[in-house]
């Protein structure tokens, strides 16, 4: 596999956040390792996924601060932090453009100004080979969300978000989902994962963080 | 007295395919019975449900050949993706819920009697006066189900139905699911969670490229 | 853009058939009147139906944003390419009759968008959905109507959704029109090509809940039609008879 960018640490101090008139998250302190992979827990609304989104920088926290390595994420935009960090959405297919899945996974790294090269790459990784000139919707659901993770593979992140990634995969896509993860762990990649697939955890996370009510309550390495 | 899902070398091919997704298919279900539904992406699981409940071709089109006798009076089907189950027509989950029941043309107590205890049986009561469109997927995904099991159906067809659910959820679904069976509703489940269909399936069918390539024990055919 | 906005005023409560009522009864009148006076009396009309809705702070931003781009049309259109009398406004000479078609038109927009755009906002698409099941309406144009006038808020939670995926994979918003107009394909076609994905999912799953069968669906929650809402809709299709009556027969302004 063509070496990843450098995993870069991530951490949240203090940090306040919400939508509209509300918060989500009061004052959450954590921190992740470079390299580290972290499996993000707790019930639904406890502030998993605002976390996550701070990372990227689609949400700027009030109070408190982000950081991905020594970038201060409240001073770059979402598309700056797209050098940094990969983050697959839960509802990835919505991203999907381009008129073959090949074009549309190099969408990303083009971006970025990385070029084409490790496209087909992480493609036959995925084993997304005999499908990458067909047009993204001619494939099944869960077929378009592992092209939308080739998208986000192929920008060679240092850090990997991911938002339940493996929801609707079925035994043979979680495989090759959870192969390239580790290749990726293993080359000093690190990884956040909000997950209910405790399986997923088990295999791949190092600690896990317990949210409730927008506040870390448990962390523990497994 | 309903007839129950029996398939006699059937085939099923969606408008304008190439292929059959469904062929050769030769099984029947019994009363009360729970039956797992396992295969990779487009081995045709999905299908299945969707014959099975007499959906295709009425609803879609397409054509079906062989022997399909499954007039359930009453099937409900659960997809994989529960935001696009939505109506989106309601500002209350109670809404959403009886907009099935609704349907029947049945009165109007009666429907939202069900809608109750639905929601009551998927564990999402607190649930009923929220917007739809505040809940999480798996708050979600409680609320299809409840919408699915408030038309009453005696044929219940589900579609990887705890994919967005948290473990515990999935497990309170899948008990749910053996609850029902006890009462002379018929299951499929087509999930890839193969540990928890084990636990409340008496039998499995697994399907490679629109065919059965196994029909016995979950943890034999599934494994 | 707009959608639904919960509130307790008279148009909210009144029966859903109301305010639609009153929003056709404004497109038919502002097209019945000839005259920039006329039209603009109905163009008030309209003002007062948002105000009354309590709405009108809202409505009005989306109205302008949506009925500018007409304006500049017109005038150019009409003001400056209309014929004599002109009259000079700075270095330009403005026709007299171009602007007063201009203020016919631009009224006639203006108080159309105003109207439909307070049915949007005070109008509940479920009391909308019990309103018409329980007058017997089939389910299929129900859902037409009502899924049409939800379709903007709809679309924007998605149009959110799109925007933050492409900015994390690089795409940067902002910048030259020509980077701009670059941004649009990743933002649009994933827009258009989920929509449509989505139409079809949801289309056969109201199906397989009842969507399409034949016969009566029960009503749960009909929403009262009271004798005010009654006389209110007799009044406005009078006056849009009177007003019709009146230009056929050459005495409407």
């Amino acid at each position: 596999m063509r070496a990843a960018a450098q995993g870069f640490a991530a951490s949240w101090e203090g940090v306040r956040a919400g939508y509209g008139g509300a918060d989500v998250l009061h004052g959450c302190t954590a921190e992740v390792a470079a390299g580290e992979c972290v499996a993000l827990l707790g019930p639904n609304g406890a502030g998993k996924t605002t976390l996550t989104r701070l990372l990227v920088g689609l949400l700027r926290p009030r109070a408190g601060r982000v950081r991905v390595g020594d970038w201060d994420v409240a001073s770059r935009r979402p598309d700056e932090m797209a050098r940094r960090v990969g983050y697959v959405f839960q509802h990835a297919d919505q991203q999907l453009f381009a008129r073959t899945v090949r074009e549309d996974a190099a969408f990303g790294p083009r971006q970025l100004g990385l070029g084409d090269g490790g496209v087909r790459e992480v493609l036959e990784e995925l084993g997304l080979d005999d499908v990458a000139d067909r047009h993204p919707y001619d494939l099944p659901a869960p077929l378009r969300k592992l092209a939308s993770v080739a998208g986000v593979l192929a920008m060679r992140p240092g850090v990997l978000v991911l938002d339940e990634p493996t929801a609707g995969f079925d035994r043979g896509l979680r495989a090759r989902f959870v192969a390239a993860v580790r290749r990726r762990l293993d080359a000093g990649v690190t990884v956040i994962a909000v997950t209910h697939d405790l399986a997923l955890v088990a295999t791949l996370a190092q600690r896990e963080l317990v949210l409730e009510e927008g506040r870390v309550v448990s962390d523990h390495r497994l | 007295m309903s007839a129950l899902p029996r398939f006699d070398g059937c085939s099923y091919r969606y408008p304008g395919a190439d292929r059959p997704a469904l062929a050769g298919i030769t099984f029947e279900v019994g009363r009360g019975e729970v039956v797992a539904v396992g295969g990779e992406v487009g081995a045709g699981s999905s299908t299945l449900l969707l014959v099975a409940g007499g959906y295709a071709p009425r609803l879609l089109g397409g054509a079906l050949e062989g022997t399909r006798a499954c007039a359930a009076m009453r099937p409900a089907i659960v997809f994989a993706t529960p935001w696009t189950q939505l109506t989106g027509l309601y500002q209350t989950v109670r809404g959403e819920v009886a907009f099935g029941p609704a349907s029947f043309g049945w009165p109007r107590e009666r429907v939202l009697a069900h809608a109750r205890e639905a929601l009551a049986q998927v564990g999402a009561a607190h649930l009923a006066g929220r917007d739809p469109a505040t809940l999480s997927g798996g708050e979600l995904q409680r609320v299809i189900v409840a919408g699915a099991l408030a038309m009453e159906p005696d044929l219940l067809l589900l579609d990887d139905p705890a994919a967005e659910l948290d473990p515990a959820g999935a497990d309170t679904l899948y008990a749910l699911l053996a609850r029902l069976a006890a009462t002379g509703v018929t299951v499929l489940v087509a999930t890839p969670d193969l540990d928890r269909v084990a636990r409340v399936a008496s039998r499995a069918v697994r399907l490679d490229a629109g065919r059965i390539v196994g029909d016995g024990p979950p943890t034999e055919v599934l494994a | 853009m707009i959608g639904y906005l919960p509130g307790r005023s008279a148009v909210h409560r009144a029966h859903p058939y109301t305010p639609l009522a009153l929003a056709v009864g404004i497109f038919l009148l502002a097209f019945a009147f000839r005259t920039p006076g006329a039209v603009w009396l109905v163009v008030v009309a309209a003002l007062a139906f948002a105000a009354m809705g309590g709405v009108l702070g809202a409505v009005l931003r989306p109205a302008a944003l949506l009925a500018i781009p007409t304006w500049v049309l017109l005038s150019v259109l009409h003001g400056l390419l209309g014929g004599p009398p002109h009259v000079a406004l700075g270095p330009l000479l403005f026709s007299v009759p171009g602007g007063e078609r201009a203020l016919v038109f631009g009224g006639r927009v203006t108080a159309i968008l105003l109207a439909f755009l307070t049915v949007l906002a005070t109008v509940s698409p479920g009391r909308l959905v019990e309103a018409m099941t329980a007058r017997g309406v089939p389910f299929g144009r129900v859902y037409l109507l009502v899924s049409t006038l939800t379709v903007v808020p709809r679309l924007r939670v998605r149009v959110r959704q799109i925007v933050d995926a492409q900015q994390c994979r690089g795409l940067r918003l902002g910048g030259s029109p020509l980077a701009r107009l670059r941004a649009l394909g990743p933002l649009v076609v994933p827009l258009v090509l989920s929509a449509l994905a989505e139409v079809d999912e949801q289309a056969l799953a109201l199906d397989v809940r009842g969507g399409s069968m034949a016969g009566g669906r029960t009503a749960l929650d009909p929403p009262e039609d009271r004798a005010p809402d009654r006389a209110v809709r007799w009044v406005m299709l009078l006056a849009v008879v009177a007003a019709y009556a009146a230009r056929f027969l050459g005495r409407g302004p």
